[in-house]
């Protein structure tokens, strides 16, 4: 029973889990974006906008972002990151 | 047949002869006996797939056919040896060692005249069945057969009571002692069929539990044989079975097993090659509403993967429907010979734990993501995939809302009403109606509540019923202090818990699931203040 970790240390991680999940923004790398428009394709709340003239997308909208990561696995080019400021 | 018994016969390979014997009262013997006068001829080449203990082997050597026989059990194989060694016959008869599943690795096509098997296909699943009947249309030569002797579930519903009735209690025994149990085969006709042999039953005793199958391939004519995995045809249709299925589920909806249905592939309307190919995963109702949301507006095939019966969502989020996972299923269906395009139309919301890119490079598949919902499916194929902003983003209307509280708040009645009406009756009608009052009002003012995620949500809500209660409290019932505390204890809790249970409805909310610290949490805070205040204030 000794190494599997108390119900304490669960809950503590677990809050801090949900804690984090909370606070995680979309890092977007534009400079990157090469105009695939998969995350604009895969986003279930519409946070991304593509400019079909310059080939690219533009991060729309932060507040509606539930951090679901399917931009972040779809975008081929790596342009897209999800992480908790200051982590 | 007497499973036990065969189950333990199987244990004893020395014994096993007689005792099947014994058993079927001669009954397989004689069926044995006809397929090796009938079927079997001078220098024929023979695969027994389960040979066993090697009388069929024996018996069809003696006829002069070159014989190979395989089985999985090395004791039987051992007794099959001797058997051949003292019968003289050991010059044309090869035995091996070896899982009927790997056959088309371990021959060549076309290398025999003849397959046949005994009671070996009733011990393989459904899948390793057709797989291994697909395999055996390939070894054989042309003008060649396949003879299948075989338990079965009989046809004809009499039939199938009476044979039950001898078999479910032995089954049970069966099951109590080994863990084990064989499948009588099921629709082994149609099977055959499918994997593309013309097929009857020649003979048969014992009501039709006991059958010998004749199949020969199917010769060519142009048409493609479906692949294995085929299921057959889905159509939209309500019945006394989806009716429990999902009173089921709303009841019992967080306790595995989830509804689920057979993976595989599977045809809505009447597909052609160039009908388009849609994916989902196995979890009962999504596959249910996909083909109500399509039947008769679109042909298409669909491919149904193994997403641990859970929605695509929650599934891809959990990492049960995974980008291996699909490619696994694109090979396996061989949905390849099917259609003669490589588009794939994937659920959007399955985006968030599949790798799109993994598939487009490991498959010479297409990945297309589809509309969120499947009502919009018609709409977007008929357009050549093309996909509006209404058609990506995930609403979440009344009508959703409120199905999704019944579904909710169904489990949870059950669970906290249930007994709260034997232990404290008094309570029912307040807290039945505090419940439903508050989640009714979350659900309806969802949209309007401040705050991203449910349990932020819930604040507002306890606010309001908080208000609410002392108001009445106060001036209408003028009720003791320490009721009122009893009540605002009450409230809160219940809010705080609609709040959090009814977040994670839908994939417009953020941190679902990530949440039960935080309820865990304000429970142990009110269990605190509940026991703690009355004693200060000196209530109690």
């Amino acid at each position: 029973m000794a190494e599997s970790p108390s119900m304490l240390e669960m809950l503590t991680e677990h809050i801090d889990l949900a804690r984090r999940l909370r606070k995680l923004q979309i890092h977007f790398y534009p400079e990157r974006c090469k105009g695939v428009w998969q995350c604009y394709e895969v986003c279930p709340v519409g946070c991304w906008r593509p400019d079909y003239e310059k080939r690219v997308v533009t991060f729309e909208s932060g507040e509606r972002c539930i951090a679901c990561g399917a931009c972040v696995l779809q975008c081929p080019e790596k342009a897209i990151e999800l992480k908790v400021p200051n982590d | 047949m007497a499973t036990v018994f065969m189950k333990w016969l199987e244990t004893q390979p020395e014994k096993y002869d007689r005792g099947i014997q014994l058993l079927t009262l001669g009954k397989l013997h004689k069926l044995q006996d006809r397929l090796v006068r009938c079927l079997v001829q001078q220098g024929m080449r023979v695969l027994e797939i389960g040979c066993g203990t090697g009388a069929l082997t024996v018996a069809m050597a003696a006829k002069g056919a070159e014989v190979v026989g395989i089985d999985l059990d090395a004791g039987m194989l051992a007794q099959a040896e001797n058997r051949l060694a003292a019968s003289g016959l050991d010059d044309g008869v090869v035995l091996e060692h070896m899982d009927a599943v790997l056959i088309v690795e371990r021959f060549d096509p076309g290398s025999f005249d003849l397959i046949v098997s005994s009671l070996a296909f009733s011990e393989l699943s459904r899948d390793a069945q057709a797989y291994v009947l697909s395999a055996c249309r390939s070894l054989l030569a042309p003008g060649g057969r396949l003879a299948i002797l075989d338990e079965t579930s009989p046809p004809g519903w009499i039939a199938r009571i009476a044979v039950a009735m001898v078999h479910i209690p032995l089954r049970f025994i069966t099951w109590l002692l080994t863990r084990t149990t064989t499948h009588p085969l099921r629709n082994f006709q149609g099977m055959l069929e499918r994997v593309g042999f013309r097929a009857g039953i020649i003979d048969s005793e014992w009501m039709g539990s006991l059958c010998l199958f004749l199949a020969e391939p199917k010769l060519d004519d142009g048409a493609q044989p479906l692949p294995i995995s085929f299921k057959g045809r889905l159509r939209h249709r309500l019945s006394l079975r989806t009716l429990l299925v999902d009173l089921w589920a709303v009841f019992f909806r967080i306790i595995p097993p989830y509804p689920k249905v057979q993976p595989g592939l599977y045809a809505i309307g009447q597909p052609t090659p160039d009908s388009p190919v849609l994916l989902t995963g196995n979890f009962d109702l999504t596959v249910r509403r996909l083909v109500k949301a399509i039947d008769s507006k679109l042909h298409a095939w669909l491919l149904v993967v193994d997403s641990g019966g859970i929605n695509v969502w929650c599934a891809a989020g959990g990492g049960f429907l995974t980008a291996e996972r699909i490619i696994g299923a694109l090979s396996t269906s061989r949905l390849d010979e099917v259609v003669n395009h490589r588009a794939l139309i994937l659920p959007q919301l399955c985006a968030n734990g599949v790798d799109g890119w993994l598939i487009r490079k490991q498959t010479t598949w297409g990945v297309h993501w589809g509309p969120v919902r499947a009502l919009d499916l018609p709409a977007y194929i008929q357009s050549g995939r093309k996909k509006t902003d209404d058609m990506r983003q995930v609403r979440f209307p009344l009508r959703d809302r409120l199905e999704m509280l019944a579904a909710t708040m169904g489990f949870y009645a059950l669970l906290i009403l249930i007994p709260v009406m034997l232990i404290w009756p008094s309570s029912f009608w307040p807290l039945l109606a505090a419940m439903l009052g508050l989640s009714l009002f979350y659900t309806i003012t969802l949209p309007w509540l401040p705050g991203q995620d449910g349990l932020a949500k819930s604040l507002p809500l306890t606010l309001i019923a908080l208000v609410g209660m002392l108001l009445y409290s106060w001036y209408v019932q003028s009720t003791a202090l320490a009721d009122i505390f009893n009540r605002v204890v009450g409230l809160t809790g219940l809010s705080v818990f609609v709040g959090a249970e009814l977040q994670g409805m839908s994939p417009r909310m953020r941190g679902e699931q990530a949440n039960w610290g935080w309820e865990a949490i304000i429970a142990v805070l009110l269990g605190l203040a509940y026991w703690l205040i009355p004693r200060l204030m000196g209530w109690r």
